[in-house]
């Protein structure tokens, strides 16, 4: 899946690309925002756990950023206790984690302030003698999103956006929260770095699952061919979460489901199944492909968003014994609040491959489990040999399902027809199944691990570009447009339920029913 | 769960067999009215064992692997005690994944040979390898190793070497000689090799070549001209040598080997210069591996005794012609010489 973008000057002739971990230039990685919930979580852990398996380069230091007064001991000590609570399926090594501390900085100081951009330039020059990091700079932005402009023209004016070596920018989600927004924040950030240089990361398409739907689908002979309109009859992408809002109540009523998962994760994993096959594996051929695939989505009308789109808000439920919460009762949400904790939209491609094909994307809080899959719905068989033997709806109609699975069960099955033991012709589905788990046993990198080590290596395949973003928003906007605009009669589904009626209406109008995954 | 024993060890019988496994446990599941087992494999993997190897557990080595290389394991064990001249059983290796429902179960089969019949094995090995996937060949068989085996067991060998896509052996228990020749000889009749010494040596190469890769650095490889080992052992093992030859290999730096206290087993320290630089790797506690660089850097790395099933995972992953390998065994031959 990785590619190395930029080759090292020289070759290493003692590299072992059989057995060692993919190479990675040396680099200063600064993260603003650094005394956040996503550093200590998931930045701080996933840089550990890189260091622990060697699979970052030995001159590398990370320099955290925020308004809080430290000084780098007391950085490390706080980053060890996070690093030792949420490193996820890992051993913490206290002789090693002195290693790693060795290379962990602080600068204290507001990304609006002058001064601290000059005491982030000293400390910078600092490691690149102490730790030989060539110059190279990553920096992580995982502030609020309000900061993001002002910090890269502040970068830009502080002239840190160019060194020595390269100077990359990672930008956490979300990318705007409209249309508009999103392409103020472009322009402002083009005019102190290229494209090239800016990664928007979507962790959703760091996951292995995620990347294995290419190797899937481009790897191997036999389903390319099945995979367009003469075959395929619907697909349904769900993202459920048992969860609530979980003290998110603040930030979810702003965002809602549409905005935090469609318009990023969701679209973007509907282009990496239905994209053409890049001519060559490499970032800007598959970006292409992924771009053009959502150019080609048909922006729904503003006068039949009602007959595409379907919004949800949960209500108070007991489950399993439990009351749970309606959405307007959690802490820190108003309690006439319209936003949607569930939506589900119809899309159409229109290319050649998928006219006509509807893709439905769910996805919303409260469900009754936590699951992330994508299900190709394949045509039945043109004669219906045994359809007397397959009464009972359309499930049943259509035989052949191909599921690949996101989360939590990773892995791909596909759903056919058998003969059931004995005399007479009886049928019944069955169920063929890989699992991810099974066949590859050991522990897979987090999607955090895999997306640094990318921008490290300067491998962008799996962040967003510009015109990924921009065309991601373009096909939701209309929908958020219409939905802001009107008053709806929440909550319209219990928790722990698969949503509100009109979703599975709006499925009905096209002869479909959605799955239980 | 596990069969009776099945004699004579045909192939036909022992297939039988395990398919009256997959049976039982498809029982299970009917019972229990969902999917509860599934059943994995990515190549079948024959472990060979002699009287010597009494004490390794292959079976539990096995169940340990599968995990992350579902595999039909085939054991097959030399002994005295065996009541026929081969004789077989099958059973299932089957482990829930944490947080999982289902049971991943593998296919394991036992045959037990008497020392006579070692060179009848391949023909009924033959008939259970897994189709259309790679059989991998570990021989721990030391006797059938050796330079002067009897001429059964060399027969024994090289019939199941030919069934083989990639044979493991260990050298570290071998004459340093005796084990080059024989993977020597396995490579130029074109099988894939592998040899658990030089698996060993991973916690050492990576960090050493993660040195290297910097395009700053002014020392490259090129300028270091001297390259000392120290080891345990009173002669350099095998170990040190395709550590020496691995490192010299492209510039043919000159070698020193030493022997030295220390930890464990085989390589101690390695130290290279050149004319500004010198840098050591260190073994610094039985846990640990500490670099240290005359530009003042140092770093510690985690270093264990890696168990034989953790050196066999890494192993079965590398599925292509190891170059790497290859470069070392050649130049540690010339060393050697």
């Amino acid at each position: 899946m990785s590619v190395l973008v930029q080759p090292l000057t020289e070759p290493n002739p003692l590299q072992d690309s059989l057995r060692f971990a993919r190479r990675v230039p040396p680099c200063a990685i600064v993260i603003f925002g650094a005394s956040g919930d996503l550093s200590k979580r998931k930045l701080l852990p996933s840089l550990y756990r890189l260091f622990y398996e060697r699979r970052i380069s030995q001159n590398f230091a990370v320099i955290g950023s925020s308004r809080t007064p430290m000084s780098d001991e007391q950085f490390r000590e706080r980053m060890k206790e996070s690093v030792s609570k949420f490193l996820e399926d890992a051993p913490f090594d206290e002789d090693i984690w002195k290693s790693f501390a060795q290379c962990l900085f602080y600068v204290a100081g507001d990304l609006s302030e002058e001064d601290s951009y000059e005491r982030l330039r000293t400390k910078l020059d600092a490691v690149e003698k102490s730790h030989q990091t060539a110059g190279n700079v990553l920096f992580y932005l995982s502030t609020q999103p309000s900061y993001y402009a002002e910090a890269i023209k502040k970068l830009g004016a502080h002239q840190l956006q160019k060194g020595n070596g390269w100077r990359r920018v990672i930008i956490e989600k979300p990318f705007g929260h409209d249309l508009e927004s999103a392409r103020l924040l472009n322009e402002e950030i083009h005019q102190v770095l290229d494209e090239n240089d800016v990664y928007r990361i979507d962790h959703y398409l760091g996951k292995e699952t995620v990347q294995n739907i290419l190797a899937f689908r481009f790897g191997n002979g036999i389903f390319e061919p099945l995979w367009n309109r003469r075959y395929v009859d619907n697909v349904q992408i769900t993202a459920a979460e048992s969860i609530g809002v979980e003290g998110r109540g603040g930030y979810y009523q702003e965002a809602g489901a549409l905005r935090d998962m469609i318009q990023n994760h969701l679209s973007q994993v509907m282009a990496t199944v239905a994209m053409e096959p890049p001519t060559i594996f490499d970032a800007a051929n598959v970006r292409d492909e992924r771009a053009k695939l959502l150019r080609a989505v048909r922006v729904v009308k503003p006068d039949d968003v009602s007959k595409y789109a379907v919004a949800g808000q949960y209500g108070p439920a007991n489950v399993g014994g439990q009351n749970l919460l309606g959405f307007r009762q959690e802490p820190s949400v108003t309690s006439d609040a319209q936003t949607d904790t569930y939506a589900a939209v119809t899309f159409f491609i229109d290319n050649w491959r998928w006219a006509d094909v509807p893709f439905y994307i769910r996805t919303g809080k409260r469900m009754p489990k936590r699951v992330t899959d994508i299900a190709i719905q394949f045509n039945a068989p043109p004669l219906g040999l045994f359809s007397q033997e397959t009464k009972g709806g359309l499930r049943e109609a259509r035989p052949n399902l191909l599921v690949l699975r996101i989360q939590p069960e990773e892995g791909i099955s596909l759903r056919f027809l058998s003969k059931s033991p004995g005399s007479g012709m009886r049928v019944r589905p069955v169920s063929m199944d890989f699992n991810y788990g099974s066949s590859f046993g050991e522990r897979t990198p987090t999607a955090y691990e895999t997306l640094l080590v990318d921008a490290m290596a300067g491998d962008a395949t799996l962040y967003t570009r510009q015109d990924m973003v921009d065309a991601s928003w373009q096909i939701v906007q209309p929908i958020l447009d219409v939905w802001g605009n009107s008053k709806f009669d929440f909550p319209n589904y219990a928790a722990g339920t698969w949503g509100p009626k009109a979703s599975d209406e709006m499925l009905a109008r096209q002869g479909h029913v959605w799955r239980v995954p | 769960m596990s069969t009776t024993i099945i004699f004579p060890a045909q192939p036909e019988q022992i297939l039988k067999g395990l398919s009256k496994l997959w049976t039982s446990l498809g029982e299970e599941e009917k019972q229990q009215g969902k999917p509860t087992v599934l059943r994995a494999c990515a190549m079948t993997l024959i472990v060979a064992t002699d009287e010597a190897d009494a004490g390794f557990a292959a079976s539990q080595t096995i169940s340990e692997l599968m995990h992350e290389h579902p595999a039909r394991g085939i054991v097959l064990a030399v002994s005295k005690e065996a009541e026929n001249d081969l004789q077989a059983r099958v059973l299932a290796q089957c482990w829930k994944p944490f947080g999982k429902a289902q049971q991943i179960c593998c296919e394991q089969i036992e045959i037990t040979a008497k020392p006579g019949s070692w060179q009848n094995a391949a023909p009924t090995l033959a008939g259970l390898t897994a189709a259309d996937l790679p059989v991998i060949f570990w021989c721990r068989h030391h006797g059938a190793l050796k330079k002067d085996a009897i001429e059964t067991d060399k027969a024994g060998l090289d019939a199941i070497a030919k069934l083989a896509t990639k044979l493991i052996i260990d050298t570290s228990g071998m004459e340093t000689a005796e084990g080059m020749d024989l993977l020597t000889k396995w490579q130029s009749e074109g099988k894939l090799v592998a040899d658990l010494e030089w698996t060993r040596l991973t916690p050492w190469r990576e960090p050493i070549a993660h040195i290297f890769d910097n395009p700053a650095r002014e020392n490259t490889i090129k300028a270091f001209h001297t390259l000392e080992i120290e080891h345990i052992e009173e002669k350099p093992p095998m170990q040190a040598l395709y550590l020496a030859g691995w490192l010299s290999a492209p510039y043919k730096a000159k070698v020193q080997f030493r022997r030295a206290a220390g930890f464990g087993r085989g390589i101690q320290r390695v130290s290279f210069r050149s004319d500004a630089e010198a840098i050591e790797f260190e073994r610094t506690s039985a846990e640990c591996v500490t670099l240290w660089s005359t530009n003042g850097r140092e770093r510690k790395y985690s270093f264990g005794e890696a168990s034989v099933t953790a050196l066999m995972t890494e192993e079965l992953a590398v599925a292509g012609f190891d170059q790497a390998f290859t470069g070392a065994l050649e130049r540690a031959r010339e060393l050697a010489a």
